[in-house]
């Protein structure tokens, strides 16, 4: 792997040439928080932002979009989601998101509307500094080695360049002398320096290697009810986090004509009418039940399979849900520390 | 369903109380509209033309929820003639504003405020209550107004002879599809989760927080919501009566329980 050199200066320009070549998706403000976006103006690129509210998979499979056109004569695939995309200012643990999202999609079943996607996407990733949420050394998700084109590391006047694939490289190639090949003794110092700065500025951390253990043990505790009387059912921990990946399908006809749309929607565990079947039945009626679902994705499942946790530590969960369920506090409650969270004061609570 | 002689359904369109704004997003549904006079047999829809016919229908789509005697007597005859009844607005399948005063002395209390002593010789009044109050209701397409996609895509499946198919969850997914940062979280109190999405969540994207227009989702967590909001400082009469506001009978229950608990 071929590491280079860019001067700060030469950021923009750089940005300018390839956004020629592919609509540039960067992460900008969005009050206090960030989003992935498409800009004019580059000087809105936040370069420090935390975790976007969404994660980038919104960019592969939007929301909610049209999969097939139906009319008369059958079935047409509509892939109009799938334009030429690169995306700007991902975080370590969000590629770390995306690789496990590859993998599930490649499994047992080809999702052609997400892989085709991802292949016209190329990843420029963006170092970042850890916030009080970030938990991503836990999952050791807070450094990347495989799944993105080019790699920037933030530091003083310039950033070291990865180049992680030969897209990557072609990139580059569009303008050579923005970057600098020579790297100086001085310059892998100051990077040395701030990566053992990062490493100790994670706050927190979470044994995501006791939690299968303890998911298992701890299936019948009381803990899950209790979540399940404070959880809202909003979806929100699942629309966040960049490793949920559920859809439902719905028909839209078009009014008078034959014609209609079916369309795919984001669909989450946590919600309800998502365990229901034909006739009725629901087999996760039960908030609690459903939360222990998501929380056997995240925290045990995936750990047993490939070992590694399906959480990658964004902290989105956490900054998301208003009754404070999220894999920190769940985590603690796991391994048996006191929380302080909502859906732990909640039967408390005594209504004036 | 039968059809008529030119394969079409027979449908009818009432308004009983309300703002009359289903009835009117129909109409404004321009670009569709030919189509949607084309593509069924509609017999009655006062606002849209003036040769209604009162017969058998094959679907009865019901706006505003019943207020007087009349209306009562309205809506149970619609019922014989129809062989579906779909209620549209928040109105007609859960009160709406008109049924904010869930209890019926309340009520008494404040009809009297308003109308004082007036003998009425036409119209006699009743607590507003939803359609489903007085007859067996088949399906509900609620929204203050109903939205434009959301009763095209209903209507459609309706005169296929399909039932509708609506999200069932609550306004959050579609606010963190918009990818709106949660007002919950800053303190605002947001009923979105306690509310049928649909809307697009319109408010928030606006920066406003849902006020539950588009009535409760059947899986809401009314209790966390109500606790959560009290822990973030609001007071007791502030929740019910922002709860009770859009669908006060669809919180009824739920109110109800929580009197209880006060005394
Ligand atoms: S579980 Fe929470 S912290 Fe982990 S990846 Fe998902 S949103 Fe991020
Ligand atoms: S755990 Fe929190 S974010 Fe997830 S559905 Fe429940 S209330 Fe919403
Ligand atoms: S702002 Fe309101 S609707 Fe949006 S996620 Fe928060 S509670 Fe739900
Ligand atoms: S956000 Fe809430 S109040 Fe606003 S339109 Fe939607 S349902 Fe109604």
């Amino acid at each position: 792997m071929r590491i280079t050199k860019l001067k700060k200066d030469n950021l923009f320009p750089f940005l300018e040439i390839i956004s020629e070549e592919a609509d540039l998706w960067v992460p900008v403000k969005k009050e206090d928080k960030h989003v992935f976006k498409v800009v004019d103006d580059f000087s809105e690129i936040e370069m420090n932002s935390t975790r976007t509210i969404l994660p980038p998979r919104k960019i592969f499979l939007p929301p909610n979009f049209n999969m097939f056109s139906v009319s008369e004569k059958g079935y047409k695939e509509d892939f109009s989601h799938v334009t030429k995309k690169i995306l700007f200012g991902v975080h370590p643990c969000d590629i770390h998101g995306l690789i496990i999202l590859d993998n599930f999609n490649k499994q047992a079943y080809l999702d052609s509307y997400y892989l085709e996607a991802r292949k016209n996407t190329l990843i420029l990733g963006l170092s970042c500094w850890p916030d009080e949420y970030c938990f991503a050394k836990s999952s050791n998700t807070h450094v990347i080695e495989e799944g993105y084109d080019l790699f920037f590391t933030n530091l003083e006047d310039f950033f070291l360049v990865w180049i992680g694939s030969s897209q990557g490289d072609d990139l580059i190639r569009l303008k050579p002398e923005l970057f600098d090949e020579e790297l100086k003794n001085k310059d892998i110092q100051t990077y040395i320096n701030w990566q053992a700065e990062r490493n100790n500025a994670y706050k927190w951390n979470i044994n995501f290697a006791a939690l299968p253990d303890l998911m298992e043990l701890k299936y019948k505790d009381p803990l899950w009810e209790r979540l399940g009387d404070a959880c809202l059912a909003c979806g929100s921990c699942s629309n966040v986090c960049p490793t949920c990946n559920c859809y439902n399908i719905m028909d839209k006809q078009c009014l008078g004509g034959k014609d209609g749309k079916i369309m795919r929607h984001w669909d989450a565990c946590t919600l309800k009418e998502y365990s229901e079947v034909a006739g009725g039945e629901n087999f996760r009626e039960k908030r609690a039940d459903r939360l222990k679902l998501w929380y056997t994705h995240k925290l045990q499942a995936y750990i047993s399979k490939y070992g590694k946790p399906s959480c990658v530590g964004c902290g989105r969960c956490i900054a998301t849900c208003p009754v404070d369920i999220n894999v920190r506090t769940v985590g603690k409650a796991l391994i048996g520390e006191e929380v302080d969270a909502f859906w732990a004061r909640i039967n408390k609570e005594v209504t004036k | 369903m039968e059809k008529d002689k030119n394969g079409k359904l027979k449908i009818g369109i009432y308004e009983l109380t309300g703002c009359a704004g289903d009835a009117l997003l129909i109409l404004d549904c321009e670009k569709e509209l030919v189509s949607i006079f084309k593509a069924a047999n509609i017999q009655s829809f006062l606002m849209a033309k003036s040769d209604n016919i009162d017969g058998e229908l094959d679907v009865a789509l019901v706006e505003g929820s019943v207020t007087t005697e009349k209306e009562k007597e309205e809506l149970l005859d619609i019922r014989k003639r129809a062989k579906v009844v779909v209620g549209i607005g928040t109105c007609a399948c859960f009160g709406g504003i008109q049924a904010v005063f869930l209890d019926k002395k309340e009520w008494e209390k404040n009809f009297k405020k308003v109308y004082g002593d007036i003998k009425m010789k036409h119209v006699k009044p009743v607590q507003s209550k939803p359609i489903n109050a007085y007859i067996e209701v088949d399906y509900y397409l609620p929204g203050c107004p109903i939205g434009k996609e959301q009763f095209l895509s209903t209507f459609n499946r309706i005169i296929r002879g399909n039932p509708p198919e609506l999200y069932g969850f609550p306004v959050c997914v579609e606010c963190k599809w918009n990818e709106n940062d949660c007002l919950l979280n800053k303190d605002i109190p947001c009923l979105g989760p306690v509310t049928r999405a649909g809307c697009g969540s319109i408010c928030i994207n606006h920066n406003l927080p849902c006020v539950g227009c588009w009535g409760p989702v059947e899986d809401a967590n009314l209790t966390s919501e109500f606790k959560l909001l009290r822990e973030k400082g609001f007071d007791y009469d502030f929740i019910k009566k922002k709860m009770a506001t859009f669908s006060g009978t669809g919180m009824a229950d739920f109110l109800g329980k929580l009197e209880g608990e006060k005394k």
